[in-house]
């Protein structure tokens, strides 16, 4: 039994879902302790839960503890079944978390699987669809793995509401992968998606990005989706010969749309100012299909807690040797399997 | 998916219709609704909601229901029309809520409940609280709260209430300083070490708070339980417990009709000498708290009146025909063992039944020598605020004392009372307000001799015939016993043979007159000599 403190490194949700990962496709269990600890709220929330239930469910799994409030988990996963899967999370954390929970069990499986998410898709603690979409899936098709995604409607704080769809072919054969270089940029392309909110909404955001990061009239797109609630996101990617980045901000309540765009530009210029190829967020989904196929490299902007956390946590599953090394461009990470 | 044990959270609450509907339909979201917000919190689950829709509101209850699936897939909500004539009207709310609560089918071993207060009327609220209180409904009182103004996402803030006030700290710490308070002033300030006393007081502030019913204080002459009678009635008037009067009397000093008129009143002309009507201590402690010391001492048929006083309130006065009335607390005294004095018709049983359901037995001093310091430390400040001068023991006077007064030696008969005259006599006494060694001598030499057993000393044949002399207390009281016997007996035989009679009979000794002379001699004293007048 592997037994993991729960409150080391990123010590929230992130270390939670890669466990329960990890322990999908090798088959081993886990107990967690300290979930959470020195947190406001220690213990799991109704986001964790849903993944510890969704996790559960495709594999069939004996739980103990999956209570809220609980700082120890007890995780014994069955054999993973592929199939068709239908998660109803409400506006209880992320459709997306959810998803990347479960996806390598799905395309370790013997099978096929679909699975229909519905919730929220757009929230400002979570990847959005778009950044799972445009820079991680390519990752993952890259390595070999066969995957589509299609957003059936997004959800927004606080409504929820929305519906991810996602294929998934199983029996995956994975290759190694590596990503030193950005190469040239192909194109750019700023989303502003609104939903039960002004038009105009979306025109001023759009302007002020504009104006901030020197876009073209054609690089700029408002989408009105229909969604449970209201709703704002900006939404802004980069697509490169070899990486694609999404960076995204959040309207809300009060909130002024240039302030919105202004969130965007900063988001944008950290990007814009480094050189590596990989974003800060999508290296941290990276470190376990490496891991979990046959390896790879690849120079991120930075290691985050969340990277590290990943790097110690691995090892615990499986016999991969991760290197994380700090450049002046970057990091530079290594997944080796030994 | 989750295991099966799991027990479910189920919430009963009012639909808002004002709270739940936001201001407009389409900008509802951006308002906080409170119950929509029971399915939007990180820390709390509910599985089922009842939601109770006043009629009128079915639409809004649809579409909250409808939202409450959005943000919490896995709630089951269940409407129930909820029909009160006026929802601000207490008895009317309270009926059709008591109706639901009665009606429902609760499942207290597989699921928790949990009230929501914060939609409704004040009146629901009220009614929910007096529901959950009396234990009618199940389950624990739940509160929604909007947002802070810094918090942009409007699903705000959920507690769960628990009633049990003992459990929050901050309280729990006040309730603390309350006790001590209230104990403090039944020791009247005294910071007593003993811990039987400790405890015993304790007890007292639990019970005197909470009963109207009788308390009996036991306790040795002076051990203070007419001080702790008042501080008892002063601590339950600080809590508003009652407005009436503080009323004592000894019964000791009550005999025949003037001890019925001076308890339960008379009638002008009721006896030689009544000139007015008199309404008697009961009737003056309406209100308040009558405390009758050594109530032991009450004749038989004062006590047979007082019961009745005790169990009907009610009472008759000397010489009238109607009864009077009084409601007061009995506080009662005794010194004595009123079981004993019940066994032997001396206190009726019946009054003993009605007055010893709260019985507290008062330690004498001796048996609270720790207490001496922190009780000689009171009275000597009650003498310098009573007396206007400032008064001080020296560090070895002091200490003389105390030795003295923690010995074996210190009997402290009256209890407080000696201690109180004690200190009272040091500071009287102490030259220019300060004790010293001298005073504190001359006082224990004061103590020893008022505590001295007198009739047990008796050597006044000792003293006659060998005057002056020290002897040993071993040998002082036989031979005093030996002299009083030779001074009753015709001859130096006769004596022998009442002094050794018992190994005579045992033929252990043959010349009793022999061993009786040799004795004597040993004090150089002589049968014949103590003969002589």
């Amino acid at each position: 039994m592997i037994e993991i403190d729960g409150a080391k490194g990123e010590g929230g949700g992130q270390i939670l879902r890669s466990s329960l990962s990890l322990s999908l496709v090798t088959g081993k269990p886990f107990r967690m302790v300290k979930i959470r600890a020195g947190r406001s709220r220690p213990g799991l929330l109704r986001q964790h839960l849903v993944c510890v239930e969704a996790a559960a469910q495709i594999s069939g799994a004996s739980v103990e503890g999956a209570e809220l409030g609980s700082s120890t988990l007890g995780f014994h996963p069955g054999p993973v079944r592929p199939g068709n899967y239908e998660f109803a999370i409400g506006s209880a954390g992320s459709t997306v978390l959810v998803l990347q929970t479960v996806l390598p069990a799905l395309w370790s499986a013997a099978g096929p699987s679909r699975l229909g998410v519905s919730g929220g898709t757009h929230n400002p603690m979570a990847p959005t669809f778009e950044h799972f979409q445009a820079a991680f899936l390519p990752v993952l098709r890259a390595l070999g793995i066969e995957v589509q995604a299609r957003l059936v409607r997004p959800g927004f704080f606080p409504a929820g509401g929305g519906e991810i769809r996602l294929e998934v072919a199983g029996s995956a054969r994975l290759r190694p992968w590596a990503c030193r270089e950005r190469g040239p940029l192909l194109r750019r392309m700023a989303n502003a998606l609104i939903a039960h909110v002004p038009r105009s909404v979306a025109e001023r955001e759009l302007r002020r990005l504009q104006g901030g990061l020197q876009l073209q009239a054609e690089e700029l797109q408002i989408s009105t989706c229909d969604s449970a609630g209201p709703g704002n996101a900006l939404v802004l990617a980069l697509e490169y010969e070899s990486t694609t980045e999404v960076v995204s901000a959040f309207g809300s309540k009060g909130k002024r749309a240039e302030d919105v765009a202004d969130d965007l530009v900063n988001e944008a210029r950290i990007w814009l100012e480094a050189s590596a190829p990989i974003g800060e967020h999508l290296a941290d989904q990276l470190l376990l299909p490496l891991a979990l196929g046959k390896g790879g490299e690849f120079v991120a902007v930075r290691a985050s807690e969340h990277l590290r956390t990943n790097a110690e946590l691995i090892p615990l599953f499986l016999p991969a040797d991760i290197r994380i090394e700090t450049r002046g461009c970057g990091a530079q990470i290594r997944v080796l399997q030994s | 998916m989750s295991e099966t044990g799991r027990r479910r959270s189920v919430v009963i609450g009012l639909l808002g219709t004002k709270l739940d509907a936001g201001k407009r339909a389409e900008r509802r979201w951006d308002a906080w609704r409170p119950t929509v917000a029971l399915g939007q919190q990180e820390d709390f689950v509910v599985d089922r909601l009842e939601l109770l829709v006043p009629p009128g509101h079915q639409s809004l209850a649809t579409l909250v229901a409808k939202d409450l699936k959005s943000v919490s897939p896995a709630t089951e909500v269940r409407l129930h029309a909820f029909a009160v004539e006026d929802p601000w009207e207490l008895a009317a709310m309270y009926g059709a809520l008591y109706d639901f609560v009665r009606a429902y089918p609760f499942d207290a071993d597989r699921e928790d409940y949990f009230v929501h207060i914060t939609t409704g009327t004040h009146i629901a609220q009220i009614c929910l609280f007096l529901l959950v209180e009396s234990h009618h409904l199940p389950g624990r009182l739940l509160q929604t709260s909007p947002p802070s103004q810094n918090q942009r996402q409007p699903r705000g803030t959920l507690s769960i209430i628990d009633l049990d006030l003992s459990r929050y700290d901050s309280l729990a710490r006040r309730f603390e300083l309350e006790h001590r308070e209230a104990r403090s002033l039944l020791k009247s300030g005294i910071a007593t070490k003993n811990a039987a006393f400790n405890r015993l007081i304790e007890e007292i502030e639990l019970v005197a708070l909470r009963t109207k019913s009788p308390i009996l204080l036991q306790g040795p002459t002076g051990a203070g339980k007419s001080r702790l009678a008042l501080r008892l009635y002063e601590l339950k008037r600080a809590r508003h417990q009652l407005q009436g009067p503080f009323v004592e009397i000894n019964c000791a000093t009550l005999r025949g009709d003037l001890a019925h008129s001076t308890l339960f009143g008379h009638k002008r002309g009721a006896f030689t000498g009544a000139a007015a009507d008199r309404p008697g201590l009961l009737r003056a402690a309406n209100g308040g708290v009558l405390f009758l010391d050594e109530i032991g001492e009450l004749g038989l048929d004062e006590q047979a009146m007082l019961l009745r006083g005790l169990e009907e309130k009610r009472f008759l006065p000397l010489g009238s025909d109607t009864e009077a009335t009084s409601d007061f607390q009995l506080l009662a005294g005794t010194h004595q063992d009123l079981q004993a004095a019940a066994m032997s018709g001396r206190f009726r049983d019946d009054l003993l039944a009605r007055i010893n359901m709260w019985t507290f037995r008062l330690p004498g001093l001796r048996d609270r020598k720790e207490d001496i310091e922190p009780n000689l430390e009171f009275e000597l400040e009650s003498y310098s605020k009573d007396s206007g001068e400032f008064i001080s023991f020296n560090r070895e006077a002091r200490e003389a004392w105390l030795d003295f007064a923690t010995s074996s030696a210190a009997h402290w008969t009256q209890n407080f009372r000696d201690l109180s005259a004690s200190v009272h006599r040091l500071c009287t006494l102490a030259p220019g307000g300060r004790i010293d060694l001298d005073t504190v001598a001359r006082e224990v030499e004061r103590l020893r001799s008022q505590w001295e057993p007198r009739p047990a000393r008796k050597s006044c044949l000792v003293e006659r015939f060998l005057p002056g002399q020290a002897q040993d207390e071993f040998d002082r009281v036989q031979l005093e016993a030996v002299l009083e016997i030779c001074r009753s007996s015709r001859s130096l035989s006769d004596a022998g043979r009442q002094l050794f009679a018992v190994s005579r009979a045992l033929r252990a000794s043959t010349n009793d007159a022999d061993r009786l002379r040799k004795y004597l001699a040993r004090f150089g004293l002589t049968f014949e000599a103590i003969r002589s007048p």
